[in-house]
């Protein structure tokens, strides 16, 4: 099995979301196959992250990974045939940035697990393709991939 | 009673139906089931995999006692799969969206997959032919390394005959071990 590229830069600045990695902003590594398929046209992006680089928890602190049991439980079965993709956003090998979900409508979005973590903007995206939601129970993670990706 | 080394349905192939079952057997690869899972999106077998070993449980359906015992015991071992890089499935008749209410109730984080048409459930030889109301498969159970070949096969006709907790983990011990080439840390 070739193992797929760990993760993919966004850089978000509060307000906007971009692979542009010149932009400004804060940088955050995401799931690499949120952008491998074709970019679903018209979408939402629920970014639950801060601009401010003091925005981090450690991926193995509980409250992370409650966020991460719920999104597996009721949060995509709650998007249904709304979700996109989802992807955890990696400071680096250790912390937690915060997470995107991406939703064709986004009238869920205050439901967000990730949301409480760190409050959430919505922002109208191009970028992202659709991904099958992660399988579960698993909330560990590959590599120091970004979850829900990477893989042995 | 576990059925080592055993096909599932070796005791009732006198149904040409289930003679596809015989083929289920330690060592042999399980088919990559395309099913609509609990929410109704199509998934396959091998993408729920991703690489990891599988504990793979055909159940009746929501309704049967014996099925919500098993599974609530199933959604306690998820607390241990979550952090060892393993899979649960479940696979039964149930509609998506019951599937999808059960699944809630257990506080399950897996995936099931629905195969209210029994689509797969000849092809497999899985039905369980003493029930002609529900038509549900036969309580199984597989543990199937991460490119879907099967480790061991439970009969769970009987509730004794399904994989115990232990059971479970003693299989995921010994797939991980032959998959991991990592299992022991090398000595510096």
């Amino acid at each position: 099995m070739t193992a797929p590229t760990p993760f993919t830069h966004v850089v978000f600045d509060g307000r906007r979301l971009t692979l542009d990695r010149r932009a400004e902003g804060r940088r955050l590594r995401a799931d690499s196959r949120c952008f491998d398929g074709p970019p679903v046209q018209g979408a939402y992006a629920h970014v639950c992250a801060g601009a401010d680089a003091e925005a981090r928890l450690p991926f193995d602190t509980p409250e992370v990974q409650q966020a991460r049991r719920d999104a597996l439980a009721s949060w995509i079965p709650r998007l249904g045939a709304s979700f996109v993709c989802l992807t955890t956003l990696a400071v680096d090998a250790v912390d937690c940035g915060g997470a995107i979900t991406v939703a064709r409508d986004p009238a869920a979005f205050a439901s967000d697990p990730f949301a409480r973590l760190f409050p959430g903007t919505v922002v109208r995206t191009d970028l992202f393709a659709d991904v099958s939601p992660p399988a579960g129970p698993v909330i560990e993670r590959y590599a120091g991939a970004p979850w829900p990706g990477g893989g042995f | 009673m576990t059925n080592d080394n055993a096909s599932v349905a070796a005791t009732t192939a006198v149904d040409p139906a289930l003679e596809a079952a015989l083929a289920l057997e330690r060592g042999a690869p399980f088919p990559d089931l395309d099913l609509p899972d609990h929410t109704g999106r199509p998934r396959r077998l091998s993408e729920l995999a991703g690489g990891d070993p599988i504990a793979l449980i055909f159940s009746r359906g929501w309704w049967c006692p014996k099925e919500q015992r098993h599974l609530r015991e199933l959604a306690q071992l998820q607390d241990e799969f979550e952090v060892a890089y393993a899979r649960i499935v479940v696979v039964s008749v149930d509609p998506v969206e019951v599937q999808g209410a059960f699944r809630a109730g257990l506080g399950a984080r897996f995936t099931f997959l629905s195969d209210a048409d029994r689509r797969w459930l000849p092809r497999l030889g899985l039905g369980e032919t003493t029930d002609t109301v529900h038509e549900p498969y036969q309580p199984a159970a597989f543990t199937l390394l991460p490119d879907l070949s099967v480790h061991r096969v439970y009969d769970g006709y009987w509730y004794w005959g399904r994989p115990t907790m232990e059971e479970v983990r003693r299989d995921m011990r010994e797939i991980s071990r032959s998959v991991r080439a990592d299992w022991e840390l090398p000595r510096a």
